[in-house]
């Protein structure tokens, strides 16, 4: 007898009076007792509508259920007391205006009939069992005091306060860093395995769900394509767009690009960076200021038509570093030798002639191309700025061996960014830096944002265009194993500060800092 | 919180040094020599030059803005132009005409304002919404002149049911406060209706249903403790822009108060009276942006004191 | 555009927007004189009701027709005077030629004027000055709310303390005490009243709005591309801008309407030779109390339907073009 059955579950969104769109096309997979089952599937999948659905969260003006689809749940399924589930979103996901105390005993006064001290109580037991350190402290304070990890304890926390047989967890390590990601997973598993309950894992990232889950299902498009024991579809899949999926991350176990050959590390490097600082000051009210630094002392060399990765955490400054290169932010200290010249130094006059040397690929793909430009106009205008070209149709004309070079059509160029996917915009961003013809790119957590297999045909267009254009990267991402497939050399930083510099195969095979180790161990592998 | 304060105080006097130049460059230079309007029609240059003498705008303009000054830091404006009344008498005196209606009509209105919103909430998207809404449209396009002269005419005159003028009792104050809530219901309505909707979208209402509670605890606890938020400090901000903004309603049923003081003023170009009641109301809605900010932060826990 | 496709779709709007463009048209044609020009001829008796009325108040009218000749007083001493002026007035009637209507479609006021052609001219009062006030309004906030925003610094504190002087008055109080400054009275007076004190609401959200695009990647990549600061400024961001000034333009465009309504209605409005839904509104008030309600009427009924319109439209609009809302 399973725990929660679903079948032939069909759910259709109205898009307005006449129209509607089927984000589930009659699924079906079942969740045994006391285990746990990874639903594994790329954004549009449909596997978060499945879970509300199983909830009951949907909103029925919104979204039709077939009355053909089946959801059976063994025993009772009262929502928030047998079922719970938790989100992405920790810090959305709360009220941000009772406690945390407040907000668990909430479910313990409705659902097990306690009275507010009992409720005290069991609560500052559950605060004990998630991990929240100092409880006693915690139980009154409000979720903006807490970090996100404490923030997601405390949704966990609130979930399996009334013992619910099942769990379901929405993404919920994905807006998180790495190592707070994995004492969650394993706070989730100590769960699982202490209460006997069972856990639906949703998640996007298969490393996650091999590491995690006894049973996987795979979603695709409103559509299961596979389901079944984890060994068993990990390794040896049996559908075509899960053999895609595994490929694509597997292919980041190896490196592309062979180690450079010996004369050309002796050339002198593209760009040499002293002493980089970057401090912000932020305003503390009328007179006071509060110094933050960004940057702290960093320095490295790019060497031509090689990559350099940039890894940390969030706030560890690599995004702040790819900022103030460009002269986008303006540096506290510090120099940037290009050729041996001084950007940071140079008139603004004279830098505009290196601004064209240098470019810059964002992360959000749907934030960095203006959404009133065609994309003729996103292509052109960096053309027009530096009269490059005689004329528009010159111009244009450019643009389309541009957009060719990045695998889109022609035709694109009279369309708007919000027609394209995610994948396509970042093609778009890449053809628009490469009108300028920089001789070096930095990569601003270019392919985070994008689903598994569209970032892996993005990181090989660049790794086709670093061959053909001689291009130098700076590839900064929080991703190690995309790093490790793209960069020759990999610098660590944190809190700011340069931790670790040392070639790729060096790093990952032999890391030397303690912070660097536990960033490793914290990535989760493969089989 | 004390360091706050004061530097929030501090910050204040620019922006009062700034009205009090917008008021004395509008009244004193713009406004020109009110020594003619005073005078008369048959003034000969004696009296002219005697008025201006008292009225000291003969003076240099300089002298003129340090006269100013020190009349509002004494609250000491001198008489009115037009009665000659003491100008710190007449806004004393009006201050509790203007709030025996103002009070009674905020408090009304933002009570009957949240619960038809959250009503409305828990039925958005829904027919009744959409007509509700569009009466609110309609309600709010008609001028509130045509609202107060249909009511008075109506209400008062014809069927007597409450006195059509006047000042002296609680009967007095009963329809203009039943005309000011009939106008001001649409729009808080709106407002207050768009607040709960900006709430109810959040993902902390998911989670509040995740949890199983019952729909109606998710609006009234849940929801209404987050958009207390913003229609608290609405309410705060608003009440010192209230004072004036009932001049109508005082004008039409002879209440004494500060909004028909105010237009007594502008057409008898009564301008001591205006300058005062200007300097005044810029400063209470100062001190009361202040207030709402430091409630504001009593009542978010997401603000830290800055 | 998709935003006007959205529009197009909403069959509220569509009906709002016609009914908008009728009282516009009506308001250009009387702006041009081709219609209500003629709206100070005292062509009805006084107090003429209107058409669909004219039966019932027919009676009434004729009950206050000319009062029956008295009968001579011998000790008046100006007996004479007021003979002689009565043969006067007859034969004046006499040979203009033109009798007073006894009804008009929409009724008449005290002088006879036809309160139709009131309410149109009136309408081309209120929406002139409605839609030029707002226009300054928009226009001034747009420039100064861009430049705060984008440049930051000491240029943004000059802007807000500008901006706190305007908002710590409340803005009834601001038109009124400019009013009662202002001694000549006028159409373009009252303009300038309404938009030079109304541009803080637009200032206040362009601004906001240029410091969250100033931050956003598009920007950032248009100044790696090299793209100067004006050309960012006017370029690159207004475009994603000025939805926020259209919508603006709409909601202050109805507030001036209504405020010029009031404005007028207490003698601090357009000047006495203009005709105004306020002034109409003010006659009403005395009219009501003898029974003629169709001055009343007339004027705020259709301040009503050109008010719920343009709030309708205003309110689509805002639906329409508000990025929220993900293709």
């Amino acid at each position: 007898m399973m725990l929660l059955e679903i079948r032939n579950l069909r759910i259709a969104f109205r898009v307005d009076r006449h129209t509607t769109v089927e984000a589930v096309k009659g699924i079906s997979f079942s969740v045994p007792h006391n285990a746990t089952v990874a639903l594994v599937g790329e954004s549009g999948s449909g596997k978060s509508v499945s879970a509300m659905a199983v909830m009951g969260l949907l909103d029925p003006a919104a979204a039709i259920i077939d009355p053909d689809s089946r959801i059976i749940f063994d025993g009772s399924a009262v929502r928030g007391k047998d079922i719970a589930m938790i989100f992405q979103e920790p810090m959305s996901s709360l009220n941000p205006v009772f406690t945390i105390g407040a907000q668990i005993a909430e479910v313990l006064k409705l659902h097990m009939g306690m009275r507010s001290a009992q409720a005290r109580r069991r609560t500052l037991e559950l605060l004990e069992e998630v991990g929240i350190p100092d409880p006693a402290q915690r139980i009154d304070a409000y979720p903006s005091q807490l970090s996100g990890g404490q923030q997601q304890r405390v949704m966990i926390a609130m979930a399996i306060a009334c013992e619910p047989r099942l769990l379901i967890a929405d993404e919920p390590t994905t807006a998180l860093d790495v190592t707070i990601q994995k004492q969650i997973l394993q706070l989730i598993a100590e769960l699982q395995q202490r209460r006997g309950m069972s856990v639906l894992f949703i998640t996007h990232d298969l490393d996650l769900a091999a590491e995690i889950a006894d049973h996987v299902v795979v979603m695709c498009k409103g559509e299961v394509r596979e389901a079944g024991p984890a060994k068993q579809v990990l390794t040896t899949p049996t559908d075509d767009y899960t053999r895609a999926l595994l490929d694509c991350r597997a292919a980041l176990a190896t490196r592309r690009r062979a180690p450079l050959p010996a004369s050309a590390s002796e050339a002198p490097p593209l760009l040499e960076v002293r002493q980089l600082r970057k401090t912000f000051l932020l305003r503390d009210g009328w007179l006071r200021r509060r110094t933050f630094h960004a940057l702290e002392n960093v320095s490295f060399t790019l060497a031509r038509g090689q990559t350099l990765g940039v890894v940390g955490e969030s706030g560890s400054g690599k995004t702040t570093l790819g900022l103030t290169l460009l002269r986008l932010h303006q540096a506290s200290g510090g120099s940037v030798l290009f050729e041996g010249r001084d950007l940071l130094a140079m008139p603004v006059r004279e830098f505009q002639a290196y601004k064209r040397r240098m470019q810059i690929i964002f992360q959000n793909p749907y934030a960095s191309l203006n959404p009133r430009f065609t994309v003729g106009d996103i292509l052109l205008e960096p053309l027009r700025i530096h009269r490059i070209g005689t004329d528009d149709r010159e111009r244009m004309a450019m643009a389309h061996s541009l957009l060719e070079k990045v695998g889109l059509p022609a035709s694109a160029t009279a369309r708007y960014p919000h027609e394209f996917s995610g994948g396509q915009r970042q093609r778009i961003a890449i053809a628009r830096c490469l009108t300028l013809r920089p001789e070096i790119l930095v990569c601003d957590e270019s392919v985070s944002a994008l689903d598994v297999s569209v970032q892996a045909q993005v990181l090989n267009l660049l790794q086709d265009l670093q061959d053909e254009l001689g291009l130098s990267y700076i590839f900064i991402s929080h991703d190690l194993s995309v790093v490790r497939h793209m960069a020759d050399q990999v610098m660590v930083m944190r809190h700011g500060a340069v931790v670790e510099l040392a070639g790729t195969e060096a790093l990952y095979g032999d890391p030397q800092h303690p912070y660097t180790r536990a960033l490793l161990a914290a990535m989760p592998h493969h089989g | 919180m004390l360091a706050y304060t004061v530097r929030r105080l501090w910050q204040m006097l620019p922006t009062m040094l700034g009205v009090v130049l917008l008021v004395f460059v509008l009244f004193n230079w713009v406004g020109g020599d009110p020594a003619y309007l005073l005078a008369g029609k048959m003034a000969d240059a004696g009296s002219i030059a005697n008025i201006r003498r008292q009225l000291g705008v003969d003076q240099p303009y300089y002298v003129q803005l340090w006269i100013f000054i020190k009349q509002i830091v004494t609250f000491d404006f001198g008489l009115s132009w037009a009665t000659g009344e003491p100008v710190s008498q007449v806004m004393a005196t009006r201050l509790g005409p203007s709030l025996a209606v103002l009070l009674p009509l905020t408090l009304m209105e933002t009570l009957l304002g949240v619960a038809l919103a959250l009503a409305l909430a828990s039925v958005r998207g829904t027919l009744t919404d959409r007509l509700v809404m569009l009466a609110c449209t309609v309600a709010m396009s008609v001028s509130i002149l045509v609202y107060i002269i249909v009511f008075q005419y109506g209400l008062a005159y014809r069927l007597g049911w409450f006195p059509v003028q006047g000042w002296g009792g609680p009967q007095y104050v009963v329809l203009p406060v039943l005309i000011g809530l009939a106008v001001s219901l649409a729009p808080t309505l709106r407002l207050y209706r768009s607040f709960v909707l900006d709430e109810a979208g959040q993902d902390y209402v998911r989670t509040a249903r995740a949890k199983g509670l019952g729909e109606r605890r998710v609006m009234w606890v849940h929801v209404l403790r987050n958009a207390a938020i913003p229609i608290v400090t609405q309410v705060m901000s608003n009440l010192p822009a209230l004072l004036i903004g009932a001049f109508l309603l005082e004008r039409f049923f002879g209440i004494p108060g500060i909004g028909r003081e105010v237009i007594l003023a502008v057409e008898r170009s009564d301008f001591p009276v205006i300058k005062a009641v200007t300097v005044y109301v810029a400063a209470a809605t100062m001190v009361f942006n202040l207030l709402t900010d430091l409630l504001y932060q009593a009542i978010d826990p997401r603000v830290k004191l800055a | 555009m998709r935003a006007w496709r959205r529009l197009c779709a909403d069959r509220v709007a569509m009906v709002a927007l016609a009914l908008l463009a009728a009282f516009l048209l009506l308001a250009a044609l009387s702006a041009a004189g081709l219609v209500a020009a003629d709206w100070e001829d005292e062509v009805g008796v006084s107090y003429a009701p209107p058409l669909f009325a004219g039966a019932m108040a027919a009676s009434s009218v004729s009950s206050a027709a000319p009062a029956q000749a008295l009968p001579d007083n011998p000790f008046d001493p100006l007996a004479d005077d007021i003979r002689a002026l009565r043969a006067q007035l007859a034969s004046a009637t006499a040979t203009t030629g033109v009798a007073r209507r006894a009804t008009l479609p929409l009724g008449g006021d005290k002088w006879g004027h036809d309160v139709l052609k009131k309410t149109i001219k009136g309408g081309e009062t209120s929406i002139v000055v409605g839609l030029v006030a707002a226009l300054l309004a928009v226009a001034i906030g747009t420039v100064f709310g861009a430049l705060s925003g984008y440049c930051g610094g000491v240029v943004d504190d000059f802007f807000n303390w500008f901006y706190s002087i305007f908002t710590a008055i409340p803005s009834v109080l601001m038109i009124l005490a400019v009013a009662a400054v202002l001694q000549q009275k006028g159409v373009l007076t009252i303009v300038l009243i309404l938009g030079l004190t109304g541009w803080t609401a637009p200032f206040r959200l362009i601004r906001a709005e240029y410091i969250k695009h100033k931050a956003r990647e598009y920007v950032l990549a248009a100044d790696a591309i090299g793209a100067s600061h004006w050309r960012r400024m006017f370029h690159h961001i207004l475009p994603n801008v000025s939805h926020v000034a259209l919508v603006q333009l709409s909601i202050l465009a109805v507030g001036f309407i209504k405020a010029e309504v009031i404005l007028t209605f207490l003698g601090f409005g357009v000047p006495v030779g203009v005709v105004s839904w306020g002034s109409m509104l003010n006659e009403a008030q005395g009219e009501l109390l003898l029974g003629r309600w169709w001055q009343l009427a007339a004027a705020a009924t259709a301040m009503a339907l050109l008010v719920t319109a343009f709030s309708l439209f205003t309110d689509a609009l805002r639906d329409a073009l508000d990025p929220k809302v993900k293709p």
